[in-house]
């Protein structure tokens, strides 16, 4: 069956096509853009975290009294915590990864103030850090145990660092990075001793320092406040969670144990926005396809009862159930793409303002390209019901009086 | 070309039965024009719809061109009408949204021809009825007769060996009548066998043999006299 009689008379009959093309126009303008903002919220929240998250726990504990004696205290607590059954690795750590707090400093590759700035999350942690977060230990060296200082006496950079491979490639590039200098910017040097495998580190949606970029002080930090991470063997961590608040609050005079919890308890915190948004726009296009599928079942209904005398006086002249199926189906293709050509230039008209009021990313064809394959499909699925019913127009209509 | 034997058709509702066609016999012969008369409620209309395939028989043998169409089913109904029956009905049943040419065109796309072979015959057709010079005219702009004389054009443009004309001048005046009566015999002595359907018993006498059905049986076959050339019918 060709085109050109059908698109005459869909022109012929313009306003609901006209009003259900500018509704497929709307709707693929609105999923093209929502399509493209679930894939970077997904890619977000599934990115790999680089460290042996499930199995995380991590301690808070804070020194309250005058009694309090830190350095003991922190020995006291990591040697229970490493002589627990099911526990694999325990370490201080300054910050929970992913959890969208934490420090963060700019590091040079020269002592000169004007070279440029990278920034990097600053990990402060103990030698069994890899072991604790289940880290590689790409090149180099692991700290050793007489280089962590414990309490040190001020927040400088200390002589020996480590570096995740992400801060390694933004520092020297290829070049190898061990026993290269790196620079705080004050000028204090310190030297790269070890190269450690990706985690993500405090802020998983920065872009500077990207979210992959650590540097690791063998510090304990400054102050009452302090953080472990504790690794625990597959299916122990929930049944570990009690056990170390429990024991922990028994040795120590003048502290508590503020928080003992699972690294989901961030997960689930950081990207709660993000799932949200998930959850409302794939709502929202589910709703706004359903719109628009409903809207065209309503127009082919509305065609198909008007014209039962014409589908009728079609049959009598020879045409098949199926050629009048095809007759809707191609009517409502031509509508829809009439609507997906004039949406598409919407989505990135929307996309392109999006781009310059709020400095998103321009929306790539592909997701154009996907929102108007769903909407072609869902509108040939749509007319489908009302077109066999057209086709189920008995011959004999053609000769009644309706 | 057409042969009816016992067919009969009762349509059903949860209270009512009605026998629309009981008994009914009839052959045409190839190239006959035959008036099919009767008063309103008789079963013309159900006669027409079974001999154009249009509707099924619920009871006896139908033979069209030697093909028994009881058997066949529904898209096989549908190649005969379009390739053997071109249909003629009384409210010209014209697709409002589609020009002269392409309501030409309707069934000449169904029946696969290519553009250029669609593209002669259609103009040969409206020729032939007299609207070659308009062929882009929606129905609208038309007159009743003209739509009449377009919807002819349509079923003849296939050159099918048969005609059914369910009350063609049924709403069209006098002359215009006299003009598609005239056309419908053209049409015939160029081989064409023609079925027409009428309540209007002057509209029968311009046919070879008159049939008139009552109560959904055939009551009364006979051939008219010839009519003297020239000689004025009075019609509807």
């Amino acid at each position: 069956m060709d085109i050109r009689p059908i698109l005459s008379a869909l022109l012929r009959n313009r306003t609901g096509a006209v009003l259900v093309g500018v509704q497929v126009a709307i709707t693929l303008a609105v999923i093209a853009n929502a399509f493209f903002v679930i894939a970077k919220r997904l890619e977000l929240v599934h990115r790999p975290s680089g460290n042996d998250s499930a199995n995380l726990i991590f301690v808070q504990s804070e020194g309250y009294g005058p009694e309090y004696q830190h350095v003991a205290t922190m020995r006291a607590d990591l040697a229970l915590l490493r002589a627990l059954p099911g526990v694999v690795a325990a370490a201080p750590s300054s910050s929970v990864p992913e959890s969208d707090g934490g420090s963060s400093s700019g590091y040079l590759t020269s002592p000169d103030p004007k070279a440029p700035v990278t920034n990097a999350n600053v990990m402060e942690v103990d030698p069994a850090f890899l072991d604790a977060y289940g880290l590689k230990l790409v090149a180099g060296r692991k700290f050793r145990p007489e280089e962590y200082v414990a309490e040190p006496a001020n927040n400088d950079l200390p002589p020996l660092v480590m570096i995740s491979e992400s801060m390694a490639k933004r520092l020297y590039g290829d070049a190898p990075a061990v026993g290269r200098p790196v620079y705080d910017n004050g000028g204090k040097q310190g030297t790269i001793i070890g190269v450690v495998s990706d985690m993500l580190g405090s802020w998983p949606r920065n872009v500077r320092p990207g979210p992959y970029d650590i540097v690791y002080h063998a510090t304990g930090g400054l102050g009452r406040s302090w953080r472990y991470v504790v690794r625990a063997r597959l299916g122990e961590r929930d049944r570990l969670i009690p056990e170390i608040e429990k024991r922990l609050n028994e040795i120590g005079n003048g502290r508590a144990v503020t928080w003992v919890r699972p690294h989901d308890f961030w997960l689930l915190r950081t990207f709660r926005p993000d799932r949200r948004m998930i959850v409302f726009l794939t709502t929202l296009v589910v709703m706004m396809t359903s719109v628009t599928a409903l809207g065209i079942v309503g127009l082919a209904t509305f065609h198909v009862n008007a014209r039962r005398k014409q589908i009728g006086t079609r049959r009598a002249l020879g045409a098949r159930r199926a050629d009048i199926v095809h007759y809707f189906l191609i009517e409502n293709g031509l509508l829809s793409l009439a609507g997906i050509v004039t949406g598409a230039l919407l989505a990135w008209a929307a996309s392109g303002w999006l781009a310059s009021a709020f400095q998103t990313p321009p929306l790539p064809a592909g997701y154009v390209g996907l929102a108007a394959l769903a909407l072609l499909v869902l509108g040939q699925l749509a007319v489908l019901w009302p077109a066999r019913r057209a086709g189920a127009i008995e011959p004999a209509v053609a000769t009644r009086t309706l | 070309m057409l042969d009816m034997q016992h067919i009969s058709k009762v349509y059903r509702t949860e209270l009512v039965e009605t026998h629309a066609l009981r008994d009914l016999n009839l052959t045409v012969a190839e190239g006959e024009f035959v008036a099919v008369t009767g008063p309103s409620g008789s079963g013309k209309t159900t006669f027409l719809n079974i001999a154009g395939l249009l509707e099924s028989a619920d009871g006896g043998h139908y033979r069209l061109d030697g093909v028994d169409v009881g058997s066949l089913g529904d898209d096989a109904r549908a190649r005969i009408r379009n390739q053997k029956i071109g249909f003629i009905f009384q409210g010209f049943n014209l697709i409002p949204d589609l020009d002269v040419f392409d309501n030409v065109d309707v069934p000449l796309r169904y029946r696969g021809f290519a553009a250029r072979e669609r593209r002669a015959r259609i103009e040969r057709a409206l020729e032939l009825v007299g609207l070659a010079a308009r062929q882009r005219h929606l129905p609208s702009q038309l007159s009743g007769g003209q739509q009449q004389r377009v919807a002819i054009a349509r079923a003849i443009a296939g050159e099918p060996r048969f005609l059914l004309a369910d009350e063609p001048t049924g709403n069209l005046d006098s002359l215009m009548a006299r003009q598609i009566m005239d056309l419908l015999g053209e049409i015939n002595r160029s081989g064409t066998t023609i079925v027409l359907v009428t309540h209007d018993p002057e509209l029968a006498r311009r046919a070879h043999r008159n049939i008139h059905v009552m109560d959904g049986e055939v009551t009364d076959l006979k051939p008219f006299a010839p009519r003297p050339a020239g000689a004025p019918v009075a019609v509807a």
